[in-house]
């Protein structure tokens, strides 16, 4: 847009003249300005106009924010930091076991050709040779290692958690705390169930992946009690009801 | 937290308007010479003090937060308001100010903190309206006829809300760069920062919207009589 200055005048442009305003003009071009408004009326005018406004604009209030906004940034930001660590927590286990998994898929396929050539060789072994056998193995003993570590991780994120539980149960009535602890008991039941069965069977994934599983369930089980808080809802499902 | 907001710049104190009869005296004192160097403190001047708040909140230090948040509150929510708002405003200043306390680990100092901030607030408050799909919600017109209507109201209050709804009805492009150099204060080498532009760009805008709100205004019945009189 192009506007000129005043009705008459077209020497100058609005947006010339408040370029002058503002000073940005060269010492040649602001001192042709300042002679040709000497004369005109209607830059004059323009430029006066341009002044008051930048004045008023300048002089408008500068609105106070409500004194909730503090309150709501501060509690916003604790509630991203409060959760996460928990996402950091769920995250690096999960990456370990992935990892585990893949070091535990490339073993299975890389020493079965080797058990099957012991079982053709010799087929009555007893088979807790072949569960012992690749327990020497030091690849073996490196996949268990991980497995040890991202256990270990879920562990921490489990204690986290229940310490945030602790804070949030004590708001709650003895039959509230009874019935969670009933529930946790059952996942903790789960957990020892697949440990044993991941001890009992090293080498195979499949153990580890049942325990994995077992503390991701118990993890999501306490993080949604934890969220809810006092809210009513059935831990892990949404919409649902406190126990 | 008071003696953070004390210690915020503040706007260079405005001088008495002059109007379309104050003739050739008039002209030779147009130019706005001290605000530049109020704008220029105002963004640069509190560096030290700066580095070390973003120090103490990098540390975690007690109540560093809520000092930075007051140091910049009015600056940020007065920005929101006049690209979305009243009523969205506190909205998108929550989310500036979040996105300022999540991004102040990686600020490396390239640009002053008042300068980052604006960018992240200009950020947050288009990223709103865009999501909105609405500018600004001027004040209805009806507020204005009360104001007029009532005694006592000082003239220029009047005047400063026909002001602020014709900024309401400006492109997003023209109000935001009219508000962060007419109201703000800052320079346009800041203002091109903010709004990753060329500073050309941003003179070019401000140039514009001027013309374009000194129009509105004239239609509105406003002119610099008028002003001078508000």
């Amino acid at each position: 847009m192009r506007m000129k200055s005043g009705a008459g005048c077209k020497t100058y442009t609005t947006e010339r003249l408040s370029a002058f305003v503002d000073g940005e003009l060269t010492p040649a071009e602001g001192a042709a300005v300042r002679t040709h408004a000497s004369g005109c009326p209607d830059c004059t005018a323009t430029l006066a106009d341009l002044r008051a406004l930048v004045t008023n604009v300048r002089a408008l209030d500068v609105p106070e924010p409500p004194p909730t906004l503090w309150p709501a940034i501060d509690g916003a930001l604790e509630r991203r930091e409060r959760f996460a660590w928990l996402k950091i927590s769920l995250w690096r286990p999960l990456g370990i076991g992935a990892l585990a998994g893949a070091v535990a898929v490339v073993l299975v396929t890389v020493t079965l050709p080797t058990v099957r050539a012991r079982w053709n060789r010799a087929p009555a072994a007893p088979p807790v040779q072949m569960a012992a056998a690749p327990v020497s193995d030091p690849l073996l003993h490196e996949a268990e290692a991980e497995f040890a570590q991202a256990a270990a991780a879920y562990e921490r994120s489990i204690e986290k958690l229940r310490a945030l539980l602790a804070r949030e149960e004590a708001r709650w009535s003895p039959q509230e705390r009874t019935r969670m602890a009933e529930r946790l008991g059952r996942l903790d039941e789960v957990i020892a169930r697949s440990r044993e069965l991941a001890r009992r069977t090293p080498g195979d994934s499949a153990g580890n992946e049942q325990l994995f599983a077992a503390y991701q369930q118990k993890i999501a089980f306490l993080a949604a009690a934890v969220h809810r808080g006092g809210e009513s809802g059935e831990w892990g499902k949404p919409g649902g009801r406190r126990p | 937290m008071d003696n953070a907001s004390a210690r915020m710049p503040v706007k260079p104190p405005t001088t008495p308007m002059l109007g379309a009869t104050a003739q050739l005296s008039a002209v030779d004192g147009l130019q706005l010479g001290p605000r530049a160097a109020a704008a220029e403190a105002q963004v640069h001047a509190p560096a030290d003090n700066d580095a070390a708040l973003i120090a103490a909140v990098r540390r975690g230090d007690a109540g560093s937060r809520e000092a930075l948040y007051h140091r910049f509150k009015r600056r940020v929510y007065a920005l929101a308001v006049r690209i979305v708002g009243p009523n969205d405003a506190e909205e998108v200043s929550q989310e500036a100010f979040i996105r300022i306390f999540r991004g102040l680990e990686k600020f490396r100092g390239d640009a002053a903190l008042a300068t980052w901030i604006y960018r992240l607030a200009v950020n947050a408050a288009l990223s709103h309206r865009s999501r909105r799909g609405t500018g600004p919600q001027p004040e209805a017109d009806d507020d204005v006829d009360a104001q007029v209507g009532a005694e006592p109201v000082r003239g220029d209050a009047v005047l400063r809300v026909r002001i602020e709804r014709a900024l309401a009805r400006l492109p997003v492009g023209y109000r935001t760069v009219i508000v962060l150099h007419d109201i703000e204060g800052l320079e346009h080498e800041d203002i091109a920062q903010i709004l990753g532009c060329h500073v050309g760009t941003s003179k070019s805008q401000l140039h514009k919207a001027r013309g374009r709100l000194r129009e509105m205004l004239a239609a509105d019945g406003i002119t610099a009589a008028a002003l001078e009189n508000g």
